[in-house]
């Protein structure tokens, strides 16, 4: 069993990872920048380390400095959280040289999930649906044509060569395929100096779906259900929550088994989340594998009563799952709020800066994941995420109304917050009416 | 007090203190990091071989094993090793030297301080001779020599090209003047494998010295160098001792010996074998010439008349193509070399070699810049000796291995000054008449602005010379001549016109074989339409000349320069 953990991060992740420990008897260590030394994790842990300055390239990115850290400290085990050097395949691969248990799956896995495209045909071999269309490009409207029967309709056409939208367009149907195919195809010339287009199906708004996975070192793999993280911005989530209503049982079980599947497919370890985008006729393709604990994993650990963190340091210590699939229930509802220190009314510019006064609520069914104090100094350096509100009630509908009440009580001085917009998100009649898909923030902000 | 202070640590779970084994904690393995010995980073050394032994952090670089070295350059499987077990001699019987040696032997699974061979280079066939640091410094014993010579008996019997990457530390002490005596064998070798027209290619690595420098280092057809490498004869430390004083900054380095004329190109690890297989490409093939069926051209439409102070301000016009501009549209894969091999890399002339239609050629040009920055490089198109030589360099080159040589000609003049004069200016030019006239390939000429002088004529004893229809040639500048005859440099645009300096005039006096079209206001982008007569001509003139042996060429040309 690992005894003692080195926290390769920040923020509230590091607290959620300190906490597990703690209750698990694990010894914690702290690794700090030069603007983190009033930071909470570095507080809370038993042994601090500052291990450079603010920035992140000489701090928490700093291999060899976080593994000199570790050999001092002697601790035995690395968790990486998010973010920072959680999916570096050449961080996991020192650690395995230098006989240190990272918590997460093996330098391999995250190499090979790293490549994007190899990964997509890894998911295809396995029978996990991708987005359907080609590797080959087309040159021709006879081409195209033949391709986009493929990819089925509507498709996106696309340059070969391209970027920046230049050369793309999207053909709903095949009688206007041509004229897309066409002008797409002379953009690109234009733009690239080639004519070679890809043919894929369009996914038209969908909704984000992702599977938690957890996997031993046996082979044992179970999904813990999905989470719903269709309310995004610039790829960055705001409002989180599981299960997703708009999946049938029966769909549910196909999503959650393709996620298993392509889980098994890279002989994974650790927890996962595997990515899917879930159109309104229901079929649902692949997007990437995330070889990572998430920032959303409380909601899951809400509706299922799992620990995934110290799931993860079991797992990572070789123990065995010890629960199967029949084992785990899902129960209620969960949302989660992302409170970010980020200016709403001025394009999301991040806010640091210090907090005067930090009120976060409780009550029951309430949690909130943070770092945060009054007297707090936000450095500008990192990730602008403050805190995490997530929830807990029987039904969607209590849900929301905790999520309303509690985050009403949010109340953070000093910086500013999108703790009123994210408001504004989950009392709109198309949030609570559970309307979203992945242009909700788009059509959000318009009103 | 502060928060840390009033937060309750972690109760250990019994047993969790146990003492540790050490076997099984966390440990640095050994060879898990490099430290870089440039900047001191460490690095994580499965990456630092990823990348080919060049520092991820500050681009230094590391010396290379020859094995490693050889998987480079060489298709996988593709090498077979040369003459792997020739005896050492100790003819000084210095003490302890065999035991040395067959330590190393030991410890680098090496025989020598030198890998020999051949394999392919992504599918072109080539002897392989890689240089080893670790062992005895890779100084050059008679083993050494011995494989190097071999090799180039075996390169001459097969006809193959040789590549060699160099690192020595010189000559072998321990086997005296034994080893002296393989500096002189390796370069006659090389010798007799050029005489049969076949290339040689030197890559110099850190660090290059002493009598490898002075033999088979330097012999190369083309040289290369990594960058940042040690090149010298002597040692730097030697020389500090010697001379004492201290050297400068980048002294004995890569970019030093491009500079001043001795290495063709720094080439870096990542590019390597590229290059050398554009190299080894541009030399498989001596009778590729395929010239493609060309478009109809349209004639761009003639201007209005013009005199010939207009055609002389028109030649020297700021947004008129240079030599560059033209090389890139007519051989995209041109490939540039340096260096006269004696001073310096001359700017102002710019050379190389591409392939037209197949065939391989050799390019050389007079070169402007297109603006003042570029232009105080290129010295404004005004050569030094170094030019000339460099010029000349290539030309020898080409007439080893067959290649045409196309020049263009772009200069006020040879360069005016103190340095030139004392390299010798006058003598770099008149060689170059001498060496050109009996050029045993085809050799055109193309004059695509200003042709001035002797300056002009040193790149310009061709079988042909055309010229742009705003381009001129003559004795000298306008300017001069009005200065030198009328005393007043003002009456530039009248002795513009009695100097007769025109295409046309060119061409009526038989001069100039052709002249090229030119749209109005020729720049760069409406370059097309004199590129594609050059396209066509050139093609015409390789398919023309391809008949003739060196003799005859030489004869054509002779009787040419005879009629004037």
């Amino acid at each position: 069993m690992i005894k003692k953990v080195l926290i390769a991060n920040r923020g509230e992740i590091a607290v959620r990872i300190i906490r597990a420990c703690r209750e698990m008897g694990i010894e914690t260590v702290a690794v700090c920048s030069e603007a983190d030394r009033n930071a909470l994790h570095a507080m809370l842990a038993d042994h601090t380390i500052c291990i450079g300055p603010a920035p992140s390239s000489e701090s928490y990115l700093n291999i060899n400095r976080i593994i000199s850290a570790t050999m001092t400290s002697g601790a035995d085990a690395i968790h990486p959280g998010f973010g920072f050097l959680s999916e570096d395949a050449r961080f996991a691969r020192i650690c395995e040289r230098c006989n240190i248990t990272f918590i997460g799956p093996t330098s391999a896995m995250i190499a090979a999930s790293g490549n994007k495209a190899q990964a997509k045909k890894t998911m295809m071999d396995a029978g996990v649906p991708t987005i359907p269309g080609s590797a080959e490009a087309a040159r021709t409207v006879e081409d195209g044509l033949r391709l986009a029967d493929i990819a089925t309709y509507p498709v996106m056409i696309k340059a070969a060569l391209g970027g920046g939208g230049k050369g793309m367009r999207v053909a709903r149907t095949k009688d206007v395929f041509q004229q897309a195919f066409l002008t797409a195809q002379q953009e690109a010339k234009n733009a690239f100096g080639d004519g070679s287009m890809y043919i894929e199906h369009y996914v038209e708004h969908p909704k984000h779906i992702e599977v938690q996975i957890l996997a031993d070192k046996f082979g044992n793999v179970v999904h813990l259900g999905e989470r719903d993280c269709s309310i995004q911005r610039n790829h960055q989530k705001l409002v989180e929550e599981t299960p997703c209503e708009a999946l049938s049982a029966e769909k549910r079980k196909e999503i959650c088994e393709a996620a298993v599947k392509a889980a098994k497919a890279v002989n994974y370890e650790n927890a996962g989340t595997v990515e899917f985008l879930l159109e309104p006729s229901g079929n649902f393709y692949f997007m990437e594998m995330n070889t990572r604990i998430q920032v959303e994993h409380p909601i899951t650990e809400w509706v299922t009563g799992i620990d995934l963190i110290k799931e993860q340091i079991k797992i990572a210590s070789g123990e065995k799952l010890g629960f199967t699939q029949e084992d785990v229930e899902i129960k209620g509802h969960s949302i989660e709020v992302r409170i970010n220190a980020e200016d709403a009314e001025n394009k999301f510019r991040p806010c640091p800066g210090k907090i005067n006064l930090a009120y976060l609520p409780g009550g029951q069914g309430v949690r909130i994941d943070s770092a945060v104090y009054s007297g707090l100094e936000i450095p500008p350096f990192y990730d602008s995420m403050l805190a995490k509100l997530s929830v807990w009630a029987p039904t969607r509908e209590e849900a929301i109304k905790k999520a309303q009440s509690a985050l009403g009580e949010v109340i953070i001085t000093g910086i500013k917050t999108n703790i009123d917009y994210q408001y504004g998100i989950i009392t709109s009649p198309e949030f609570v009416a559970g309307n979203t898909d992945i242009d909700f923030i788009e059509k959000f902000s318009r009103k | 007090m502060e928060l840390r202070y009033l937060f309750k640590k972690t109760k250990s779970v019994p047993g969790s203190d146990s003492p540790k084994n050490e076997d099984q904690g966390p440990q640095t393995p050994q060879g898990l990091f490099h430290k870089c010995t440039k900047c001191g980073e460490t690095i994580f050394s499965e990456e630092l071989k990823r990348n080919l032994f060049v520092c991820p952090q500050c681009g230094g670089y590391f010396r290379m094993y020859a094995g490693t070295r050889i998987d480079s350059i060489l298709d996988d499987g593709s090498f077979e090793e040369w003459d792997s077990d020739i005896k050492e001699m100790n003819p000084l019987k210095t003490p302890g030297y065999e035991d040395k040696l067959e330590r190393l032997r030991e410890k680098t699974s090496l025989d020598e301080a030198v890998v020999t061979g051949k394999g392919l280079v992504n599918g072109y066939p080539a002897c392989l001779g890689v240089m080893d640091c670790r062992f005895m410094m890779a100084s050059m014993g008679s083993v050494v020599g011995e494989k190097i010579t071999r090799m180039f008996e075996r390169a001459t019997e097969e006809k193959l090209p040789v590549i060699i990457f160099t690192a020595s530390g010189g000559a072998r002490m321990q086997e005296g003047i034994i080893s002296l005596m393989q500096m002189a064998k390796t370069s006659a070798s090389i010798k007799r494998h050029s005489d049969a027209g076949l290339l040689y290619i030197t890559v110099l690595t850190d660090p290059t010295t002493g009598g490898v420098t002075a033999s088979f280092a330097m012999l190369g057809d083309i040289i290369l160098a990594e960058p940042g490498a040690l090149i010298g004869f002597a040692g730097p430390r030697v020389i500090e001792q010697t001379i004492g004083q201290k050297l400068p900054e980048g002294f004995q380095r890569s970019e030093f010996l491009l500079e001043h004329g001795f290495v063709d190109d720094i080439v870096t690890r990542t590019d390597m074998k590229d290059y050398l297989t554009d190299i080894l490409k541009f030399h498989a093939d001596k009778s590729a010439f395929k010239p493609e069926k060309a478009d109809k051209i349209k004639l761009p439409k003639r201007s209005g008349k013009l005199t010939p102070w207009d055609k002389v301000m028109i030649s020297r016009g700021k947004d008129r193509p240079v030599a560059e501009d033209y090389i890139k549209e007519l051989f995209p894969d041109f490939i540039e070399f340096h260096g006269d091999r004696y001073v310096k890399d001359d700017k102002a002339i710019m050379g190389g070699i591409a392939t037209f239609a197949g065939k391989a050629v050799t390019v050389i040009a007079e070169s402007k810049g297109h603006d003042t920055k570029e232009n105080i490089d290129r010295n404004f198109g005004m050569p030094s000796p170094d030019g000339y030589r460099k010029a000349l360099r290539l030309m020898k080159q080409a007439e080893k291995f067959g290649r045409p040589v196309i020049c263009f000609v772009d200069t006020p003049g040879a360069y005016c000054g103190l340095e030139a004069e004392e390299r010798g200016q006058g003598e770099a030019i008149a060689r170059n008449l001498y060496e050109m006239s009996a050029l045993k390939v085809p050799v055109l000429s193309i004059i695509i602005s200003e042709a001035g002088s002797g300056g002009a004529l040193a790149v310009a004893v061709s079988d042909e010379v055309w010229m742009l229809e705003n381009a001129i040639y003559a004795i000298l500048s306008p300017e001069g001549y009005a200065s030198i005859l009328w005393k007043d440099s003002k009456r530039a645009s009248e002795a513009a016109a009695e100097m007769k300096l025109t295409a046309e005039d060119m061409k009526d006096k038989k001069i100039v074989e052709k002249i090229i079209a030119e749209p109005e206001n020729l720049c760069k982008d409406n370059i097309e339409t004199v590129v594609m007569q050059l396209r066509e001509g050139i093609s015409g003139f390789i398919g023309n000349n391809q008949g003739f042996d060196g003799e005859e060429l030489a004869k054509k040309r002779y009787d040419r320069y005879r009629s004037y």
